[in-house]
């Protein structure tokens, strides 16, 4: 194996006084074979020994590099580009993290922190002998299109930071309601499957009869709640109950709502089809209190296991209160219930007073915004996990607040979890951005530190397959598994989990791994 | 944070000036509240976002600064910041020896608060020695890097900008306000903030008084929020969420311990409203209780009795407890500062700033918890959707 | 009878793993030094078989840090890290060595006690259960 290493010691980084022996760490570096040059700076961020090291780097042919320092993100970047500079590749550089794992935590015991830099050291330099160069590729995106699943109040917002980017939006509307928008509205539009990656996705749209295919960068799933359709034992009972917009859109029109109003807060108070979920209260509190305003006879009641108005909305809570709203607390065992044969009576144990009571009504609204049913289709054809709520899953919470695991795909507003139309447009407004942001970028990069399979090895038996959160492998037309480098985020699990250690990641193989490990632990070079 | 994140993503130079000695705000002191699995907490997300402003280039981060002076031309407006001096350099790397050796009661040298980003400890003049009599040079001695610098001085510095954001932030409310639940005369009642505080400097909440481990905890909601006379009267948003999350976790670090948890509505944001009644259900030694605990006194052997009427029965008991965490909402800060009102940031009657689009016309935003009640969640949704905003404006004048 | 030096090795993920280490370093805390890093870009990518290697290179503990499960910056990694580690203390036990030597743990990017905890657990456990085959201190 034929290298040509240079050792850089970061001083700043790595001396204390009296902790490591910075003399004995270059003695180890110049001793070691293939190492060509030494070099001991007080601080490389300071850039000031750059040039010298650069002129080594040069004069000795040097191809691969380890340096002591401290972390990737706190060394100023100028080291990383001269070195790129110079001819070696980002992959064949070691950084090791003295301060963060010798210095600063074994202050107090210097024998033994001295030992595990040395053992750091040469476990870097046993390494770094077995990297090999890597390069990461682009690939163009082939459209500006970032595609908007619904134009609700989330996917509306979406659309328009995703249009200020520069990206061409997409709006697919699974009703036929008129759309003001930017870009593309296509209306009775649904995704159907999708095919590719984050950049490059091939998505297959019915759009009223015809089913199409559209290339998009990048997805945003506003699909929304489940508006129209109420499940539940109340909404059974009572097929003219509306959801709580319906009754917001009716009293803004000036309809006259037909008294007394019940808002209960879920058609389904035992939680069988309907896991009971967050609810707008501050939108129901609103809407009662408005229609309280306009129409002050008119008996309201509001029955409900936790009041969940947050925020500023509590002070609603207390102005519908004063106003003459009766709010009803119940739980489990008290819960609303609608006799069949006597519809227009809701009979609840009220919590508090412990008396049952039974209600007549003329209009009925449940808060409870359910999930959207089409979110399963959506789930299904972008790849994208569910919650146990019938909701589209978000990625970690590292990801963001509007990301999915899927690279290139964004959630928003009700789609992901119930919640109130001025939340879902923030998020709205947020997915869009990114999403636009995104596809501006014009190119995704891909490559370098990936997994790769040897077919020989495999032995299709789909573990990997199952086992990666991103689908990047897949079996290709030999019958055996490959990875879709587009995909492979270089986590290495399938490497980790592959029986017949068909797979390896590079920059983190096997026998890199092994290596090192073996040297830390005192193996010699 | 996460708004200048965003925009130097877009390739968009930003200031960020901040008060303290570290960014993170709040969510610098608040824990991370899983063990094994996360719970969504949203903590190391602020963190996280604090490191990555530190890193990007594009954004110029001074810390303990303020700005002292706006005046807006149309155009843009002219910042004026003083950079307090921190008479710590970069060269810091955290390792807190000079803490170990300052003679100062109460330290006049101190690390970042909790998980704030940088690492780089800082001076508090009007406590060093140093410069009061100019002898003391204890810290500078000890510095393994020589990172102590006693020549620091302020700085004046301006800058021209295209759009201000202000996102000053919150305060927690003193949980001693609400004197009748004992915080501030017993050792062992806690703020939710303290309790988060010492679990993320050591990952055990043990009795301040004694420092035994606690074996009946009680964690009581809505204290100072919800209320007309004491505190504030909206809801404060985060806190069942919080709370419910650090009970969790607390069960987690010891099974056995009992938990009571007092609340007035279960507000569990973004989640389900019978997860956590589930979660209790499953444990034996969690109690979920529906009341408003009105008084706390002393019991006996160190302990507390915490007096509340019964949520089903209205019958009042007196249970003991050896630590009580009360769960406090928060203030928005600095909503009524000098800056806000040159800059025509209005304020609603709970101090919570307020913007328009008018505002927003001549850049100047609001974002995160100065502007309503919020977790870090929505904090961060609004704050990419007011950078997209920025970004919006700065296009349109262009 | 010389005190045996424990060495550890930890498989630390790349992401919140080394973060947590890092952030415990910066915050003055301090572990023992018997603790060697190796990184990994996640803790899904650990085999059993490193972990076993590294029992036979000399290690007398080996524990596995990732990110909080569901946390994971690639998903599922860190519940991948965590089967694997389980499914080698269940081999450990029919080779004759004590379950307790191979461990992971679950830390995000702020906690500053996680990492320095796992260490001393671990110390620990090889304290108890001395060198490979020596049997523990008892003996």
């Amino acid at each position: 194996m034929k290298a040509a290493i240079q050792v850089v010691l970061c001083k700043c980084c790595t001396e204390m006084p009296a902790l490591l022996d910075m003399a004995m760490l270059e003695k180890i570096a110049s001793e070691t074979p293939m190492v060509m040059s030494v070099k001991t700076v007080d601080a490389i961020c300071d850039g000031k020994n750059l040039s010298e090291i650069i002129r080594e780097v040069k004069e000795r042919e040097i191809d691969r590099a380890v340096v002591l320092a401290c972390q990737k993100k706190d060394i100023s970047p100028a080291l990383f580009k001269a070195y790129t500079r110079a001819g070696i590749n980002e992959f064949m550089i070691e950084l090791v993290d003295i301060r963060d794992q010798v210095v600063l935590p074994h202050q107090d015991d210097r024998a033994q922190a001295q030992a595990k830099a040395e053992a750091k050291l040469e476990a870097a330099l046993a390494r770094v002998v077995m990297l090999a160069p890597l390069v990461r590729s682009v690939e163009e995106m082939k459209t500006r299109n970032v595609v908007i699943v619904g134009a609700g109040f989330a996917g509306m917002a979406a659309a328009q930071a995703a249009a200020k980017t520069g990206a061409h939006t997409i709006l697919l509307e699974s009703s036929g309601k008129t759309v003001k928008a930017p870009g593309v509205i296509l209306t009775h539009s649904k995704v159907l499957g999708a095919k590719g990656y984050g950049g490059n996705f091939q998505l297959s749209i019915k759009a009223g009869e015809k089913v199409e295919e559209l290339g998009a960068a990048a997805v945003v799933i506003a699909s929304g709640g489940g508006w129209t359709k109420l499940k539940g034992p109340l909404a059974k009972a009572c097929k003219e109950a509306v959801p709580l917009y319906e009754l917001y859109l009716s009293i803004k029109s000036g309809n006259q709502i037909k008294g007394p109003v019940i808002v209960v807060d879920t058609p389904d108070p035992a939680g069988k089809t309907l896991r009971v979920q967050d609810y707008a209260w501050d939108e129901s509190l609103e809407t009662v209190i408005d229609l309280k305003r306009r129409s002050p006879e008119t008996l309201i009641y509001v029955v409900f296991q936790e009041m969940r108005a947050f925020g500023l909305s509590e002070l609603a809570y207390k102005d519908a209160a004063e106003l003459g709203v009766k709010f009803i607390r119940y739980d489990k065992a008290g819960a609303p219930r609608i006799d069949p044969n006597l519809p227009g009576v809701l009979t609840v144990k009220d919590f508090s007073q412990g008396e049952k009571l039974s209600i007549k009504f003329g209009t009925l609204a449940f808060a409870s915004i359910p999930a959207n049913p089409d979110n399963m289709t959506i789930a299904d054809a972008l790849r994208i996990p569910m919650t146990a709520e019938g909701g589209i899953r978000r990625g970690s919470v590292q990801r963001g607040p509007v990301s999915t695991p899927r690279p290139g795909v964004y959630v928003c507003g009700s789609a992901m979890f119930p919640k109130p139309r001025e939340v879902a447009q923030a998020e709205g407004q947020a997915a869009g951005a990114m999403a636009g942001e995104y596809v501006m970028k014009g190119s995704i990069e891909f490559g370098g530190s990936v997994a790769q399979v040897t077919a020989e090895k495999c032995s299709a038996c789909l573990t990997c397959v199952r086992t990666c959160p991103y689908e990047a492998p897949f079996i290709g037309t030999a019958s055996k598994a490959e990875i879709k480098t587009q995909l492979c985020q270089g986590c290495g699990m399938c490497v980790g989990i592959c029986p017949s250690k068909a797979i390896e990641l590079h920059h983190y193989t096997d026998d890199q791994i092994a290596e090192e490990t073996r040297v830390l632990l005192g193996g010699d070079l | 944070m996460t708004a200048a994140k965003s925009l130097v993503d877009r390739g968009t130079r930003v200031v960020l000036v901040e008060r303290t000695e570290s960014l993170g705000g709040m969510a610098r002191e608040l824990t991370c509240k899983g063990l094994v699995e996360c719970r969504n907490c949203g903590v190391c997300f602020a963190i996280d976002r604090a490191s990555d402003v530190l890193k990007d280039p594009m954004a110029e981060v001074m810390l303990l600064s303020e700005v002292s002076s706006v005046q807006g031309d149309g155009n843009g407006h002219a910042v004026k910041i003083k950079v307090s001096p921190r008479y710590v350099t970069d060269d810091c790397i955290g390792c807190g020896k000079c803490v170990e050796v300052c003679p100062v009661d109460g330290k006049a040298i101190h690390p970042p608060k909790g998980g704030g980003q940088p690492r780089i400890h800082w001076i508090d003049k009007s406590k060093c020695l140093h410069f009061k009599r100019a002898k003391c040079d204890k810290c500078a001695s000890v510095c393994p890097t020589k990172a102590v610098d006693y020549e620091d001085r302020a700085r004046n510095v301006t800058r021209n900008v295209g759009a201000i954001i202000y996102a000053t932030g919150i305060d927690p409310i003193d949980a001693c306000e609400t004197s009748r639940l004992g915080c501030g005369t017993y050792p062992d009642v806690i703020s939710s903030v303290d309790a988060e505080r010492i679990l993320n400097q050591n990952g055990r909440l043990l009795r301040p008084s004694d420092g035994r481990a606690p074996k009946k905890i009680a964690v009581v909601q809505c204290v100072g929020s919800r209320s007309v006379k004491v505190g504030v009267e909206y809801c404060s948003k985060f806190c069942c969420k919080y709370a419910t999350k650090i009970s969790q976790l607390l069960i987690d670090l010891d099974p056995e311990v009992n938990l009571d948890f007092y609340f007035m509505d279960l507000r569990t944001l973004y989640e389900p409203q019978d997860e956590f009644k589930s979660w209790a259900k499953g444990k034996k030694t969690v109690k979920l209780i529906r009341s408003m605990p009105a008084v706390v006194s002393k019991g006996k052997d160190g302990k507390l009795l915490l007096r509340s009427s019964g949520d089903v029965d209205s019958e009042i008991a007196e249970l003991e407890y050896d630590l009580i965490v009360l769960s406090v909402g928060m203030r928005p800060s600095g909503a009524a500062s000098n800056i806000a009102k040159v800059l025509a940031i209005g304020q609603d009657k709970f101090g919570f700033a307020s913007t328009n689009r008018d505002l927003e016309g001549k850049g100047v935003f609001v974002c995160g918890a100065v502007a309503g009640p919020m977790d870090i969640e929505e904090t961060a949704v609004r704050a990419i959707a007011i950078a997209a905003r920025v970004e919006d404006a700065k296009e349109a004048k262009q | 009878m010389a005190e045996h030096m424990p060495r550890i090795v930890c498989f630390c993920c790349e992401k919140h793993g080394i973060d947590a280490a890092v952030l415990a370093a910066r915050s003055g805390k301090q572990y023992d030094a018997s603790v060697r890093i190796v990184t990994v870009p996640c803790s899904g990518r650990v085999d059993g078989i490193h972990l076993l290697q590294a029992l036979d290179d000399g290690a007398d503990a080996v524990f596995v840090v990732g990110c909080l499960e569901k946390n994971c910056y690639y998903d599922t990694g860190s519940i991948e890290g965590r089967k694997r580690v389980n499914y080698v203390k269940s081999m450990l036990s029919e080779a004759g060595i004590e379950k307790e030597r191979v461990e992971m743990f679950n830390t995000a990017s702020t906690n500053a006690w996680a990492f320095p905890e796992a260490v001393s657990k671990m110390v620990e456990v090889v304290r108890r259960l001395g060198p490979i085959g020596k049997g523990g201190e008892q003996q």
